[in-house]
């Protein structure tokens, strides 16, 4: 929507300065403050950072963080796939309503997703209920575990996915579909071997998506999950919050987004980071 | 994603209250006590912020400490919440004020000054010792306490369920799922109770002993709650059998008809302290609050309204003896319980919460 005036001006950059001037200044600038606090309190060096590297706990919650990252991106594929093609093969308004449905959780206040599956999950919700009738007894302890959490971290992540996968499947031409067929392909044939790694930006753009946004989830493993699951955001807020440690938050802080951007760089690297919203 | 876990002496807001009614009771407050036009004029330019946790918090303290003080002096107080001890580590740091006065528990006192940034009783209109024995602890002015108290499923223990921290402990008499506040601070002592340390021999605490302690339940803790809301909802819904829960969430859910029983026994007490900001502009008026706020009658009323116990003796002679029984600091309540010694840890919090930390993700 570039107003006519503009199009074709000499310099189109102008746009882009009020957004540029925005992140500049409570992005870029609290951003560098945080750095610079992991370096000088509560004395310049690099203490914060050796002292870091020798935390047992920290290294275990951040390796935890990065592996249910992983466990959530696997999950949100495998559920989100299925679900991405039946709307690329879908008629637009069936495609429409279907990504409409899962939107919808957007829109939904994040705690209120939360106590959701406290409920559906709970020893009186229906879920164990319906365990128990199907004759196992004593039925399972579902919530609380590494299962709930990453659940109901999947379900607030998937969006993230389907969009990215069916932006990607919507393009892919049929006719090739077609053309695999009429060279005598098996139907299983054509998905794996034509529609899979076609698909594959889709699958590569979603699971590095929800991969970084789950880097930084706090409240859902911790109301969901065993106390097994504490992730690094949490133990950042608890170093400000209860011990008023700025330093060492930001070293925590700098590391953890450090760790997102090596993710980012491997994926610009083999795959161009333009493509990442498809 | 807001991070909404509550930390030390947290009361925050039980279910029911959104941001919009916290809103609503500010305007309202606000709206209220503006209403003397001769006065808004006189004195628009006084208004003091006060940090509060919100929900039936804020609408206690609207109703007993804001309105009665703004009536006086005509001080207008806007209210700003949560209660964050970080932010107003903060405040000091930047010099940008987002209120002038707030509540800290015992821990949070010490390390706020510390750190410097609460302003100084000495210099205030309360004096150095305030207004009664035992008023002032470093630079903040005792206003009123909650405690950590013992509540069980009645269903699940129709005979009776665990009365003090070595029930609780105790795996063959008292069977079922626990939970506590992941709280290592709070935690820790429950344990050596447990473990038969004697109430008054506690501090410093022998953390070595607490873990060991801890150690023998860890199999029936499969949840650590960290809001207040939480340890409610755990309880009611019938996720846990026994749960360490601050006693004015339990009295709710007994009051709302649940099957719960509780147990006043080594109720285990965090009082929360008024403190100023370091120099905040509006230091004056700040003091001049507090020390409207834990006038006897005003600070009864709050209690009353929002289930704290007072810290101030004198606020008993306006609170009716069965109101009294619900208070940790009532005549009743109080022998049974115990004070936390916030000076004499026995450790560093932050090497042992650590500690904690590690031990519960282990």
């Amino acid at each position: 929507m570039i107003p006519t005036a503009l199009r074709g001006a000499s310099k189109p950059w102008l746009l882009l300065l009020p957004l540029a001037l925005f992140l500049c200044t409570f992005f870029l600038v609290p951003l560098g403050q945080v750095a610079m606090m992991s370096v000088t309190e509560p004395e310049p060096g690099f203490g914060n950072y050796a002292h870091l590297a020798g935390d047992a706990l920290y290294l275990q919650v951040f390796l935890n963080t990065f592996l249910t990252a992983f466990g959530v991106a696997v999950g949100c594929l495998l559920l989100g796939y299925p679900l991405a093609y039946l709307m690329a093969q879908s008629s637009p308004r069936v495609a429409a309503l279907l990504m409409l449905l899962v939107t919808m959780s957007f829109w939904t206040s994040f705690l209120v997703r939360t106590y959701a599956w406290m409920v559906l999950l709970g020893n009186n919700g229906p879920l164990t209920a319906l365990l128990g009738f199907l004759g196992w007894d004593p039925p399972p302890h579902l919530l609380f575990t590494r299962f709930s959490s990453t659940l109901a971290m999947v379900h607030i992540l998937i969006p993230y996915m389907v969009m990215s996968l069916y932006s990607v499947m919507k393009r892919i031409d049929p006719a090739l579909l077609r053309a695999a067929e009429s060279l005598g392909a098996k139907p299983w044939g054509v998905f794996r071997q034509v529609y899979l790694p076609l698909s594959a930006p889709g699958m590569v753009n979603g699971a590095t998506l929800v991969f970084m946004i789950c880097l930084g989830f706090y409240v859902t493993p911790v109301l969901l999950g065993s106390p097994q699951e504490q992730m690094v955001a949490g133990l950042i807020g608890t170093q400000i919050e209860e011990f008023l440690d700025f330093g060492q938050a930001s070293a925590m802080a700098m590391v953890l987004l450090a760790s997102t951007l090596i993710v980012l760089a491997v994926y610009h690297r083999r795959f161009g980071l333009d493509r990442l919203w498809g | 994603m807001s991070k909404d876990v509550e930390k030390a002496g947290d009361e925050c807001a039980p279910q029911g209250w959104s941001r919009r009614s916290v809103i609503k009771a500010a305007a309202g407050t606000a709206g209220a006590l503006a209403m003397p036009a001769i006065v808004r004029t006189a004195r628009a330019a006084e208004v003091l912020y006060v940090n509060t946790w919100g929900g039936t918090w804020e609408k206690a303290a609207a109703k007993h400490l804001f309105e009665p003080f703004t009536r006086e002096t005509g001080v207008e107080i806007r209210t700003v919440s949560p209660v964050s001890f970080a932010k107003l580590a903060a405040q000091v740091r930047t010099g940008v004020y987002e209120f002038d006065v707030t509540t800290l528990g015992g821990g949070d006192i010490v390390r706020a000054n510390a750190a410097k940034i609460i302003d100084a009783v000495a210099g205030s209109p309360l004096g150095a010792n305030g207004p009664w024995k035992d008023a002032v602890f470093e630079n903040g002015v005792a206003s009123h306490a909650f405690s950590t108290i013992i509540a069980y499923r009645t269903d699940r223990f129709p005979k009776g369920g665990p009365q003090t921290w070595a029930d609780f402990w105790n795996r063959q008499d008292f069977p079922g799922s626990r939970c506590l506040q992941r709280y290592c601070a709070r935690v820790l002592p429950l344990a050596l109770l447990a473990d038969g340390v004697p109430q008054d021999k506690l501090y410093p605490l022998d953390t070595e002993r607490a873990f060991r302690a801890l150690e023998r339940i860890k199999p029936d803790l499969r949840v650590w709650w960290t809001q207040g809301q939480q340890s409610q909802q755990l309880l009611r819904d019938g996720e846990v059998d026994m749960v360490g829960i601050w006693h004015s969430r339990a009295l709710e859910l007994i009051d709302q008809g649940h099957p719960v029983g509780i147990s006043w026994k080594q109720a285990e007490i965090d009082r929360a302290y008024w403190v100023v900001s370091k120099d905040t502009p509006r230091r004056e008026i700040a003091w001049k609050f507090i020390q409207s706020a834990v006038q006897p009658e005003r600070l009864a009323g709050f209690c009353r309204e929002a289930l704290y116990g007072p810290l101030n003796p004198a606020a008993f002679e306006f609170i009716p003896k069965e109101e009294a029984d619900r208070m940790p600091t009532g005549p009743r309540n109080y022998p049974l319980a115990f004070e936390q010694n916030v000076e004499d840890f026995g450790g560093n919090l932050q090497k042992v919460t650590q500690r904690f930390e590690q031990w519960l993700a282990s």
